[in-house]
C-alpha cells in the first residue's frame, strides 16, 4: 500500500481510537455484564428461574387477580417475557368500552411476579442488572443524547476497526501469534493491541454494526418514511411487521368463559419445541374480543424461527397463524439476526461466557490503544509541554475506565446490604462512587498505581461478594448449587473465578519506567 | 508513530474531509438504499440496509479521508447523490412502489 495512503489510515484509525476510547470502554465494560443481566437480577433478589423462553404463567389466574383491580372490560392487554425473570412486562390500555368509568379510561404499565401475582413499576424493580444493561447504551445520560451519543460511538467504532485491519493488513498473518511483552513498551503494548485485536475483530465488528442499528436506526429510518413512504410512519411499521392486526370492538358483552390457558396451549401444540413469549388480548370481554399467541422455536430447533397464532375468543377458533417452521422470510431472518447477534442468548452459558471475554478483551484492546499512543508520543523529539499534556490525558483515561471494576464489584455488595433499594440509591452509590475513585486516581498520577490498584480493589471485593450474599441470605454459594439455585449460584461462582483472574494479572503486574 | 505530518491536511481540508464523508457519506447511502428500494424488493432492502447502511458509510468516510482534495470528494459525493435522488423522482412517477 502507498506510503500516503498508509498514512492517513494510521492517523485517522489513532484519532478516531483516541477521541472514542472512553466512552467505548464504558459501553463494553457495561455491555460485558449486561450479557448476565438476568442472573444478576435473579441473585439480587434470591430468585433462580428456569432457563426458558415461554412465558411460565397462569394466565387465567393472573388476569382475574387484575379483573378485581382494574376492571379490564373493553380493554387490550399485552402480557409479555422479554427476559429470564420471575416477572412478565404487563400493559393494560385504557377501556373502549363506550360505558367506562373515567378511572377505566386509564392505562396502565407494569410488572406482574409470575408466581404470587405481585405488581410493581418500573422504578421498583429497577435493578444493578438493569442498570448496568442501561448504563451500556448511556440511558443514564438524558434522552436522546446517551442513546444518540452511544450509537454514533458504535459507529466510529467500526471506522475504527476498518481503519485498523487496513492498516494491519500485511502483517495479520505474519504477526498473528506474535506476542513480544519483554521487548520496548511500544512492542508490548502493539503486540497486545493487534493480536488481541484480529481475534476479537469478528465480534467487535458485529458489536459494531448492531450497536449502531439499535442506537441510531432513525436516521436511516426517518428519510426512507419521509420519501418511500410519504411520511406514512404506520405503513412503514406495517410493512416491515412490527404492528399487529388490529380488531374493532363490537360493544356487546363476551357471554363465553375467558381460557387464556387454553390458547396459550393449542398454541404450543401446533408446533413442537415452540415458545409462547407474548400474549395480547384485543378487546376483553367484548363479542370481537381476539386472543394472539406470538412467540419463536427454540433456538437450538431453528435459528429464526418466528410465529404466532390468532385466536377468536367467542368461537373459540383459530382464525389466522404463522407458522414458523415454514413460513420464515428473509425480513424475519434479519429482523432476528439483529437481536440474537447482540444479545449472544442463542447457545446458552458457553455463550455468555466467551461473549463476556472477548468483551473484557475489547476493554484490553482499547486500554492498550491508549498506550500505544501515549508511549509512541513520549519521544526526545516531542516538546516537554506535549508530553505532559499525553500524559494527563492517559491518567484521566485510565482513571475513568479502570475504576469500573472496583466501583461494578462494590456495588453488587451494596445492593445485597442495603436492599431493596431503588434507582436513586444504585444511581447515586455507583456515580458518584465512580467519580470518588476517577478523582483519587487521577490526583495519584501513575498508570502503574491505578492500574494495580483497581485491579486488586476489584478483586478483593469481588470475592467479598459471595460472602456478603451468603451472609444476608444465608444461600451460600454451596446451598444455591445444590438446590439447582442456578442463577443465584452462577453470579457468585461468576465473581469468584473474575477475582482470582484478576488478582493473578495483579501479581503479575511489574513496575515498568512509568 | 504519530503519523508523519507531511501526510496531514491543512484545517479547511481537515474540514472538507470530516464532513464530507459524515454528511455527503450519508446522503449517498441513503439515497443508494431508496434506489435500490424501488428497483428490488423494498421491504428487503430496507432491513438490509439496517447493517449495510452503517458498513457503506463507514467506507465512504474512509475513502473520504483517502482523498487527495477533501472539496473534491465533497463535490463527487454530492453529484452521486444527485444522481441517485434524479433517479428516485423519477422511479418514484414511473416506477412506483406497490405497497400492498
Amino acid at each position: 500500500m502507498k506510503n500516503r495512503i498508509y498514512n492517513v489510515l494510521f492517523h485517522t484509525h489513532t484519532v478516531s481510537g483516541i477521541v472514542i476510547s472512553v466512552v467505548l470502554y464504558i459501553i463494553f465494560f457495561a455491555g460485558s455484564f449486561s450479557f448476565f443481566r438476568d442472573e444478576i437480577i435473579g441473585w439480587e433478589n434470591n430468585q433462580s428461574v428456569e432457563i426458558t423462553n415461554q412465558i411460565q404463567l397462569n394466565f387465567n389466574a393472573a388476569l382475574d387477580t387484575l379483573n378485581a383491580t382494574y376492571d379490564l372490560h373493553g380493554r387490550d392487554i399485552d402480557i409479555s417475557k422479554n427476559h429470564m425473570e420471575q416477572q412478565v412486562r404487563v400493559s393494560i390500555s385504557a377501556s373502549k368500552d363506550t360505558l367506562a368509568t373515567e378511572e377505566a379510561k386509564t392505562s396502565h404499565f407494569l410488572y406482574l411476579d409470575t408466581k404470587d401475582y405481585s405488581e410493581k413499576t418500573y422504578l421498583e424493580s429497577y435493578s444493578l442488572g438493569e442498570f448496568l444493561y442501561r448504563l451500556h447504551f448511556l440511558a443514564q445520560i438524558p434522552y436522546p443524547f446517551g442513546y444518540y451519543l452511544a450509537g454514533f460511538i458504535a459507529l466510529f467504532f467500526l471506522f475504527a476497526i476498518i481503519t485498523g485491519v487496513l492498516v494491519h493488513w500485511k502483517k495479520i498473518v505474519t504477526n498473528f501469534f506474535l506476542f513480544r511483552p519483554l521487548k520496548k513498551l511500544k512492542t508490548l503494548w502493539t503486540d497486545a493491541h493487534t493480536a488481541l485485536g484480529m481475534l476479537g475483530l469478528p465480534f467487535q465488528f458485529i458489536y459494531a454494526v448492531t450497536g449502531a442499528f439499535f442506537m441510531i436506526k432513525l436516521v436511516l429510518v426517518a428519510p426512507t418514511v419521509m420519501v418511500l413512504y410519504d411520511g406514512d410512519q404506520a405503513k412503514f411499521y406495517e410493512d416491515l411487521e412490527y404492528s399487529r392486526p388490529t380488531f374493532e370492538p363490537e360493544h356487546n358483552t363476551l357471554t363465553s368463559k375467558i381460557d387464556i390457558n387454553y390458547y396459550v396451549e393449542q398454541t404450543k401444540n401446533l408446533w413442537d419445541d415452540f415458545n409462547v413469549t407474548e400474549v395480547h388480548l384485543v378487546n376483553y370481554g367484548d363479542t370481537n374480543m381476539h386472543v394472539l399467541v406470538n412467540g419463536s422455536l427454540d433456538f437450538k430447533t431453528k435459528f429464526t424461527g418466528t410465529g404466532a397464532a390468532i385466536y377468536k375468543v367467542s368461537s373459540n377458533s383459530l382464525v389466522s397463524k404463522k407458522d414458523p417452521i415454514k413460513n420464515t422470510s428473509y425480513l424475519d431472518g434479519v429482523k432476528n439476526t439483529l437481536y440474537r447477534l447482540h444479545f449472544g442468548d442463542y447457545g446458552g452459558y458457553a455463550l455468555k461466557i466467551i461473549s463476556f471475554a472477548l468483551g473484557l478483551i475489547s476493554c484490553f484492546v482499547i486500554i492498550s490503544g491508549v498506550m500505544i499512543w501515549l508511549v509512541a508520543r513520549d519521544k526526545k523529539n516531542i516538546p516537554e509541554k506535549k508530553r505532559r499534556f499525553n500524559k494527563r490525558v492517559a491518567i484521566v483515561y485510565f482513571a475513568i475506565s479502570l475504576s469500573m471494576y472496583p466501583i461494578t464489584a462494590l456495588s453488587f455488595i451494596a445492593v445485597k446490604i442495603f436492599q431493596p433499594e431503588g434507582q436513586l440509591f444504585i444511581y447515586s452509590f455507583y456515580f458518584i462512587g465512580w467519580l470518588l475513585l476517577a478523582i483519587f486516581f487521577t490526583i495519584k498520577k501513575s498508570l502503574y498505581f491505578t492500574n494495580k490498584y483497581t485491579l486488586l480493589s476489584g478483586s478483593i471485593l469481588g470475592f467479598l461478594i459471595p460472602i456478603v450474599n451468603g451472609v444476608v441470605t444465608k444461600n451460600w454459594i454451596w446451598k444455591s448449587l445444590y438446590n439447582g439455585d442456578f442463577q443465584v449460584f452462577f453470579i457468585d461462582a461468576f465473581w469468584i473465578t473474575l477475582a482470582v483472574i484478576t488478582l493473578w494479572i495483579t501479581f503479575k503486574l511489574k513496575r515498568k519506567t512509568d | 508513530m504519530p503519523a508523519n505530518p507531511q501526510y496531514l491536511s491543512s484545517n479547511w481540508q481537515r474540514f472538507a474531509k470530516i464532513s464530507a464523508g459524515f454528511l455527503g457519506g450519508y446522503f449517498v447511502t441513503i439515497t443508494f438504499h431508496m434506489v435500490l428500494s424501488y428497483w428490488l424488493n423494498h421491504v428487503n432492502v430496507i432491513i438490509t440496509s439496517t447493517f449495510t447502511g452503517y458498513i457503506l458509510w463507514v467506507g465512504l468516510m474512509i475513502i473520504a479521508f483517502l482523498a487527495k482534495n477533501g472539496w473534491k470528494i465533497w463535490g463527487i459525493y454530492l453529484l452521486i447523490t444527485l444522481l441517485f435522488s434524479a433517479i428516485i423522482y423519477f422511479s418514484k412517477i414511473y416506477h412506483p412502489i406497490l405497497f400492498s
